[in-house]
Parts: C-alpha cells; sequence; structure tokens
C-alpha cells in the first residue's frame, strides 16, 4: 500500500514532464535493484516533492478581506497603529511580529513572506528596530512592493537623535513625522484616496500636538528629574520633556544584569529619592521587583508600546490611550518623589 | 561590614547561590558517573516546555515545568536502557525532543513576557519566595543524598553489580531522578540554566582530577562549585562582569588548574619511578 502511494506520487510528479525526462527517470528507477531500494528512493523523491506541492497553493487566500484596499505589511504595534489610523478603510493593515513578541529577534514564518510577496505596501519603523528587515527585503520577488521606513527624516525635526534608540514613536511629535511619512506613502501608492489619507494624518496630527501640550504641561515641573525604567527604551520620550533615564538594562532587553550594576541603581534610587521602579510587558519583571523590594519603592508598567499584548489591541487600546496611560504613570511615580 | 553583604539582593545571591552550587555539585558527581553529564541541559530545555504547557492550559508554569522534568528525566533513564552501548544517545534525544515541544508550543503562548519571566532566572534578582523554596529544597535533596550515599556510589560506578549484591537499583534511580529533576526545574528558573548545566558537569571534571577517591570526589567537586558561585559573584559585584558566565569561567578555571597539577604529579611520579 505505501509503496503503490509513492509510485502515484512519482507518476504525478511525472506527468508534467516531457516524454524524455520521463525516460530519464524510468532509467533512474532501474538502477535501484531491489524493492526495499525503490520505495526508499520513492520515499526520498515524496519528500523532496512535498514542498513543491504546497508552493501550488492559492495565495490569494493571504489577503482575504483586503479586497480592492491597499494591502499593508507592518512590523510593530505602532507601525500598524500609524497606518490604520492614517489609511483608515481604504487599507488591510497587518501586523507581522505578533503582540507580545520581542521584536529585535524576531523572524518572519513562510507564511508572512507570502503575504508580503502580495502585498502593496511595507512599513518599518527602522533605526536597528526590525533587525531582520533588510534580509527579508533582500528575500522578497514582489516588484510592486514600495518599502517605507517610517523614522525616514526625523533627524530634520530639529529634534536631538538618540543614539542606538529606535523607540522615536516615544516622542508624539516624531509620532506624526512617521505618519506623515506613511501617508506620504500611502499616497503614492494609492493616489485616487491621497485627499483621504492627508485628512486622516491631519486629524492623527492635531491629536499629537495635543497629547505633546499634554506631555510638556503635566511634566513641566518634573524637568531633570530621573526615571528607573527596565530598558533604555525612553531615549526620546526624555530628551523631549527634560527627564533622564536610568535604564535597568541597556538598549537591549535580553542581557540580563550584573551585580554592580544592580547595587549602581540602588544607590542611585537612593541618591535621586526616586520612589518607583517602572516595568514593561517584554521584559521579566523579576529585577525590577527585586531592585523595588530592595529600596521600597513601588513597580509600575510604563509601555514602549511595541510589546503591547492582543487583548489590550483587542480592548480598543491604540497610541494615544497607551501614551496618556504612561503620562499618568510618569507623573504619578514623579509626584510621589515630592510627597516622600 | 563589607559592602558586598550591605545589600539584600547580594545576601539572597550568596546564600542561594552557595546552596545550589552544594546541591548541583552532589547531584553531579552522580550524573557524571553515570554518564549522563548533559542530563541538565536536557532537562532545563524540557522545563521551557513545561513552562509553555503551563501557560497554555492555564495552571501554575512551575508546576509544569517539575512535570516535564519529571517525564524527561524518566524518558532518559527509560531509553538509557534501551540503547546499550549508545546510552548517551538518551539525554540528546530527550534534549531534541524538549527543545522542539518548547518550541512549537511557544508559538501558541501569547504573550512572551509571561514566558520569559518563566524561563530565565537571575542570580541576582532572587524573590524572597524562591529563596525559601531553594533553602527547603537543599534540605530535602542533601538528606535524601546522604541518606542513599552508599548506594548511589555503588550504582554510579556498576548498575548491575549493585543490582547483584542487593541494592534496590530500581527505587534509588528512581528516586535520584525525581530529585534532580525538581532540582533543576527550580534552579534553572531561580539562577538560570547555564548556572546549573554547567555547575553540574564542570567541578566534578575538575575533581576528578585530582581526587583518588569517590567520597575526596565529591568534596571537591563542591568546593569548587561553591569557590566558583562566589567568586563570581564577588568579581560580578566589584568589577561588573556578568554573574552567570563569570561563575562558569571560574569553574573551567579551576578544572584547568586541577588538570595542570595532576600532570605535574603524574610527572613527579614518573621521575620518582625512574629515580627510584
Amino acid at each position: 500500500m505505501p509503496s503503490a502511494l509513492l509510485f502515484a506520487i512519482l507518476a504525478s510528479a511525472n506527468a508534467n514532464h516531457s516524454q524524455k525526462e520521463k525516460e530519464r527517470n524510468r532509467y533512474m528507477l532501474r538502477r535501484f535493484k531491489n524493492t526495499k531500494e525503490k520505495i526508499l528512493a520513492g520515499m526520498l523523491a515524496a519528500v523532496m516533492l512535498f514542498p513543491m506541492s504546497l508552493a501550488g497553493c492559492k495565495q490569494s487566500e493571504m489577503w482575504k478581506d483586503a479586497k480592492g484596499k491597499v494591502k499593508v505589511m507592518t512590523t510593530i504595534f505602532p507601525m500598524y497603529d500609524f497606518v490604520r489610523k492614517v489609511g483608515g478603510d481604504h487599507v488591510a493593515v497587518e501586523m507581522m511580529v505578533p503582540a507580545g513578541t520581542e521584536p529585535h529577534a524576531w523572524e518572519p514564518s513562510s507564511k508572512d513572506m507570502r503575504k508580503l510577496e502580495e502585498a502593496d505596501l511595507f512599513v518599518y519603523n527602522g533605526c536597528g528596530m526590525e533587525l531582520w528587515a533588510d534580509d527579508v527585503l533582500k528575500g522578497v520577488a514582489n516588484k510592486k512592493l514600495t518599502t517605507l521606513q517610517a523614522a525616514e527624516g526625523i533627524a530634520a525635526e530639529g529634534k536631538q537623535i538618540v543614539a542606538d534608540d529606535p523607540h522615536v514613536w516615544l516622542d508624539p511629535m516624531l509620532a506624526a513625522k512617521e505618519m506623515e511619512n506613511i501617508c506620504d506613502a500611502l499616497s503614492k501608492v494609492d493616489p485616487d484616496h491621497a485627499e483621504d489619507y492627508r485628512r486622516n494624518f491631519e486629524a492623527a496630527f492635531s491629536k499629537c500636538e495635543e497629547l505633546d501640550a499634554a506631555y510638556k504641561e503635566r511634566l513641566a515641573s518634573y524637568d531633570g528629574k530621573y526615571i528607573v525604567v527596565a530598558h533604555e527604551a525612553y531615549g526620546y520620550l526624555c530628551s523631549a520633556y527634560g527627564l533622564n533615564q536610568i535604564g535597568i538594562e541597556g538598549v537591549s532587553a535580553e542581557s540580563e544584569p550584573d551585580a554592580a550594576r544592580m547595587r549602581e541603581i540602588i544607590d542611585m534610587v537612593e541618591t535621586y529619592g526616586i520612589s518607583c521602579i517602572f516595568f514593561e510587558e517584554l521584559v521579566s519583571p523579576k529585577v525590577a521587583e527585586t531592585i523595588a523590594e530592595e529600596t521600597g519603592c513601588k513597580t509600575m508598567a510604563l509601555s514602549p508600546l511595541d510589546g503591547i499584548s492582543q487583548e489590550e489591541i483587542d480592548a480598543g487600546n491604540d497610541y494615544f490611550s497607551v501614551m496618556y496611560e504612561n503620562l499618568d504613570a510618569l507623573c504619578d511615580a514623579l509626584g510621589g518623589e515630592n510627597l516622600g | 561590614m563589607p559592602m558586598i553583604f550591605q545589600y539584600t539582593y547580594m545576601q539572597r545571591a550568596l546564600l542561594v547561590g552557595c546552596l545550589l552550587a552544594v546541591l548541583v555539585a552532589c547531584l553531579g558527581t552522580v550524573m557524571v558517573h553515570k554518564r549522563l553529564s548533559l542530563i541538565g541541559d536536557a532537562l532545563s530545555h524540557s522545563s521551557l516546555a513545561g513552562v509553555a504547557l503551563g501557560l497554555l492550559g492555564g495552571f501554575n508554569p512551575i508546576v509544569g515545568a517539575m512535570a516535564t522534568c519529571l517525564v524527561a528525566a524518566f524518558a532518559i533513564e527509560g531509553i538509557r536502557k534501551k540503547l546499550g552501548n549508545h546510552s548517551e544517545l538518551a539525554v540528546a534525544i530527550v534534549l531534541s525532543t524538549g527543545i522542539g515541544l518548547a518550541g512549537v508550543l511557544s508559538g501558541f503562548v501569547k504573550s512572551s513576557a509571561d514566558f520569559n519571566s518563566f524561563l530565565f532566572g537571575s542570580i541576582v534578582a532572587i524573590s524572597s519566595f524562591e529563596m525559601y523554596l531553594v533553602s527547603i529544597l537543599a534540605v530535602v535533596v542533601l538528606v535524601a543524598f546522604l541518606m542513599l550515599y552508599k548506594e548511589l556510589f555503588y550504582i554510579s560506578f556498576d548498575e548491575q553489580a549493585a543490582g547483584i549484591s542487593g541494592v534496590p537499583v530500581g527505587a534509588v534511580n528512581a528516586i535520584f531522578t525525581i530529585l534532580t529533576s525538581v532540582t533543576i526545574s527550580i534552579a534553572a528558573r531561580t539562577v538560570g540554566a547555564l548556572i546549573i548545566s554547567s555547575l553540574m558537569v564542570v567541578p566534578v571534571a575538575a575533581a576528578m582530577s585530582i581526587a583518588r577517591s569517590y567520597k575526596t570526589t565529591v568534596l571537591w567537586a563542591v568546593f569548587v562549585a561553591v569557590a566558583s558561585t562566589l567568586g563570581g559573584l564577588v568579581l560580578s559585584f566589584y568589577q561588573g562582569l556578568k554573574p552567570g558566565g563569570t561563575i562558569v569561567l571560574i569553574s573551567v578555571g579551576f578544572f584547568l588548574l586541577f588538570r595542570g597539577i595532576r600532570l605535574i604529579r603524574e610527572h613527579g611520579a614518573q621521575v620518582g619511578q625512574k629515580e627510584g
């Protein structure tokens, strides 16, 4: 029974080939002397043909609800959310890095690659956030794919560039710049709806200005204060509003701290009278909890937005709601300091 | 009081580190003699699968980790007996299964933060709950190890002979397997898998280079493990080195040192023979 199946597979594989190739295949088969060897050869052939049979799957199944819409592939939540805001009903947006996943080390699956082959626009943040993006783009054969690095041109905004920190969007005005880049890219891909994109962008832009004003106003009295964070992701936020960050870990969130760094942070917490240690979704809270226990601080969540969970997305959270939550947490942490 | 003792996290790191070093060196001596030196890697990787199972199934991931560690350890015991000369393959097979399973299951876990916090321990971030857990574990495992010392000693060298002379091999092996898997599943979460899987093997290898009996092997292995842990923590505290890697490298340093001592000894013995 299994050998019959294998020969059926071989025969079907042969069906597409010319007569000459058929003969050559038959000759190849004859070289295996006994049945056992033939079965083994058949199995090898079947294993090798298996991926080819999959390649024939219909690709249009990948973007089911995207009929008549611009198909946009995004990397992380802020990109996804910005495209959603600017694109409105005219775009179908996919987020490649699943919610709650560390984006630096993540790699796309073959399903993601197939979606990308069918997509119109690929939006990534850049600045070292998605280290895999270059490799992925090299591997894509899709000629009509437009690529946008959303953090492009932020240097021209007159803001200080924080070296090695990709979390550009934590400064609301730079988030607005990213949305503008997205607006331009969408208008290029889909000129028919350029006016709608512009209108959506302008609505989002004024919300960014509001957010920026709220941060400026509520953080004004804490100029030069220190916050302790899980990893140094808040460079742009701090430089925009005059705060200083002390990262338990460096820009990369994955290393474990050493004993000397722990001592340094504990000493700084005491020197600066800090009352709160911030943790974030993607980093284990153990280190933050240990420091909090040692110093009698409380712990609170401060989200850099790239690690937002699926539940939070499903609950309707977006860039603005999380940024306002962050602002409340910051004020709470810094205000506690004045009391103590 | 020296500065290193003024911080609670360092007190915990020193205490828990030393307790686990003693435990793991004792367990490691038996494992190395049973030719299962990579069991630490296999079990700590299998415990990842358990964590994922726990998160997916809605029960405590630490319980999940212990359960898969137990299954994996018994699987190694079972496969090992069937493979005869190639018994070391048992560890490799279980290691691969553990990694594979953890990889597939982790794909279903929504939040990688939960996952990470159960997977990776750090010796400088130990909660008070973990400290008590490790203390209790240490007492239980050490008492069992001392009570079964003779039996384990016999089994380590020759299982068949041990069985013939009346040692309940099956029961002793089973108890020991349980102790090992519980220790590894807790320790990997508390101080990290790297420290545990290395301290199971390297100190024992160092000890075997200079010890002249089983007992002295155990004692030297415990000494090397504890000294490496203390040395690593002190260096990490004053020099800012990563604790896990430093501890492991110091133990490798001990291994090289002890091999050197052995070479000199052997050379001395040869010279002595020639002259005599």
